[in-house]
């Protein structure tokens, strides 16, 4: 391997552009990191069906309800996203669906009736202008909230003549609390008040906290203004998304050994399976780098999709391989234009196949984002990887590949 | 050698024909096993506290969650993946083990769901097959080099689908990706042989075969040799990631057949093809 060769091979444009790619992917994987997705970060994914289609404004209004819901209740990394007009994703971590289920399927229309269950409702949910923290005393709980002007003059008027009479409020039409309280006297004088209390009981301060935590959350988010079912669901824990990720990890580097392996019975020069692993390692560089800057989810299907694009490329680099190869010649300025020759016939049949792939990956791909992470969406990450895994191999590594058999393959 | 096999091209058509027959064959008369994003229910990791006898946990289950069908897909002594047939809802799954061991991962999926997979799945294959046929017209612009690549990925397919069948290998969303990854796996060997033998003009149309062959051959003993490998870590190490160790058997089945459907069937064709066109 001569000096001038190395300067030469360093000076060739397609080597520099995969060089400046290669550092500027590991700058954004160091900087911005990998997004992992939910089955190697760990965390829970619920597909939620509204129960009829709705237009772009109602489905705004369902994901930022929902979004400040969970907000409010604590879930740490939220997602919630439409997918179509009646399916919408929410992902999280480190929670399970069913503490949250209650939480995502009530719509949270709250009414308080006075006297009797069939009464008129003397406030609902939209009345209610700001919610304050909830309280706890023992296994009991209070929730204050303040309503607003003519909330307060219609609860006013419900409530003249009756105080000591039991208050029923009901949150998506249950009960909130079993032993309904009674309207005190100091409401029932028909002056309009603005502050008021929810209250509630439990058998355990457990289950007083979650209840209390329950209705806040709903009062503060106001209403969902369609009805939420849950119609699939997926929750992996930490420790086996982290022992997805080693798996993944050790079957990538057995995989490389084992080819390499491969590569060096079959040609018999040492010279030529750095370069083909190299390539390989820079396409998954690459491959990631772009993942990283475009925040694109790295999970299960995108390194399925990243391993079957490696594996096309080492199918690419032994087709440039034999070509070159087998078409050696001794005259020195001969040999340099049918080396030449022979890349491009290498090339062809990678573009060919290249080109094959890629039209069969994009439907997949298509249905992919069309659905969102929701059942088959998930595939879209295998799709695309190996899309953009193509494309990378196709226009920067085969290429810079190609460069170096012509250079240094005598 | 290599010439009296390429000289009765017939022989070497009929081959993989016969292995797709009984392929189809396999799938029609033991079906396949649709994975629970297409047929819907539950599938759970479990890590028991102290092992269970898979039977006496299935019905366990059965009871707790009134069910008919749970399925102990695999018991290592405390680490457990099962299937529920039908949506079994998380909290109410939780509560039936009672104490028994701790929910490691739980996927559950609605018939709503499944059946809309269902059928997006089956269309994104016909797409994916229509336009990779298009991309290999465009390419050749020769009709019989064409319809011989379009055969021989098809082939593939029907026989790695015919696998699934044989070893009980779920029709998941993993599967149809590695179905369609085999498209790009096939047509690579597919178009260097076609390339190789009917666009070069140098040597004897054997020699250009035997060159091709060789070269064919390399790329799918690294393929498979890679995927084996996948699938060894991912049922040794990480038994639960069976995304990676279907699409892994899948690609195996896949690329095994590929050999047949390349160097048999495809170059009994082109071999046929350069006769009938001289």
């Amino acid at each position: 391997m001569r000096k001038r060769d190395l300067s030469q091979f360093f000076k060739d444009k397609r080597v520099i552009l995969l060089i400046i790619l290669i550092l500027a992917s590991v700058i954004s994987i160091s900087t911005i990191g990998i997004q992992e997705g939910l089955d190697l970060k760990g965390g829970s994914l619920l597909q939620l069906q509204l129960e009829k289609p709705v237009d772009q404004d109602t489905m705004n209004v369902v994901t930022t309800v929902l979004d400040k819901r969970l907000n409010i209740y604590g879930v740490k990394d939220v997602k919630v996203r439409a997918s179509g007009d009646q399916i919408v994703i929410v992902e999280m971590a480190g929670v399970t669906p069913e503490e949250i289920e209650r939480l995502i399927g009530s719509p949270g229309k709250f009414e308080a009736r006075i006297g009797n269950e069939s009464a008129e409702p003397a406030l609902t949910g939209s009345d209610i202008t700001n919610v304050d923290m909830y309280e706890i005393t023992g296994t009991s709980w209070t929730v204050p909230f303040k309503v607003s002007p003519s909330g307060a003059q219609h609860f006013a008027e419900a409530a003249e003549g009756k105080g000591g009479e039991k208050v029923y409020m009901y949150l998506d039409g249950k009960l909130i609390d079993e032993n309904p309280p009674t309207l005190s006297p100091e409401l029932a004088n028909g002056k309009g008040a603005t502050e008021l209390t929810v209250t509630g009981g439990a058998n355990t301060v457990e289950e007083a906290e979650a209840q209390a935590m329950a209705v806040y959350t709903v009062l503060k988010t106001g209403t969902l203004p369609v009805k939420l079912t849950v119609i699939g669901s997926n929750t992996i824990s930490a420790e086996l998304g982290e022992q997805f990720l080693n798996g993944a990890i050790i079957a990538g580097l057995l995989a490389i050994l084992v080819i390499s392996l491969i590569i060096f019975i079959r040609y018999r020069r040492p010279i030529l399976v750095i370069p083909i692993i190299i390539t390989s390692v820079s396409e998954v560089l690459i491959v990631m780098g772009i993942a990283s800057i475009i925040h694109w989810n790295i999970d299960l299907s995108a390194i399925a999709g990243l391993i079957a694009a490696v594996g096309t490329g080492v199918d690419d680099q032994i087709i440039i391989t034999d070509e070159v190869l087998g078409k050696n010649t001794d005259n020195t300025k001969r040999r340099k234009t049918r080396t030449r020759m022979s890349v491009k016939n290498a090339l062809f049949i990678i573009f060919a196949s290249a080109g094959t792939l890629i039209a069969a990956m994009l439907p997949l791909a298509y249905v992919g984002f069309a659905r969102g992470s929701s059942g088959i969406g998930t595939i879209s990450g295998f799709a695309f990887t190996t899309i953009i895994g193509v494309l990378v191999g196709i226009f920067i590594t085969r290429p810079a590949f190609a460069k170096f058999l012509e250079i240094f393959i005598k | 050698m290599l010439e009296k096999f390429m000289e009765s091209y017939k022989l070497l058509i009929i081959i993989p024909m016969i292995v797709v027959i009984l392929s189809v064959g396999l799938i029609a008369f033991n079906g396949l096993n649709e994975g629970i994003e297409l047929k819907g229910g539950s599938i759970a990791t479990i890590k028991l506290n102290e092992p269970i006898p898979s039977p006496v946990l299935e019905n366990q289950l059965k009871t707790a969650l009134n069910v008919d069908e749970v399925d102990i897909l695999n018991n290592n002594g405390n680490d457990v993946t099962l299937e529920i047939g039908t949506e079994v809802n998380p909290a109410s799954f939780a509560s039936a083990l009672s104490g028994k061991g701790q929910v490691i991962s739980y996927n559950s999926i609605g018939p709503v769901l499944s059946d809309e997979a269902l059928g997006q799945v089956y269309w994104a294959m016909l797409f994916a097959f229509i336009f990779m046929s298009i991309t290999v017209f465009i390419i050749f612009r020769e009709i019989v080099p064409s319809i011989a690549i379009i055969l021989a990925a098809a082939s593939d397919i029907i026989i790695a689908i015919g696998g699934m069948s044989l070893f009980n290998i779920p029709l998941s969303i993993a599967s149809v990706g590695a179905i369609l990854m085999l498209i790009g796996y096939s047509v690579d060997t597919d178009i260097l042989l076609t390339t190789r033998v009917l666009r070069r003009r140098e040597g004897k149309v054997v020699d250009r075969a035997k060159e091709a062959m060789k070269t064919g051959l390399t790329m799918s003993i690294t393929a498979i040799a890679s995927m084996v490998v996948l699938y060894a870590v991912t049922v040794i190490f990480i038994p639960q990631a069976s995304t990676l160790s279907n699409i892994a058997a899948v690609l195996i089945f896949g690329l095994l057949a590929d050999i047949l459907t390349t160097w048999f069937m495809n170059l009994g064709m082109i071999r046929w093809y350069m006769e009938w066109r001289t």
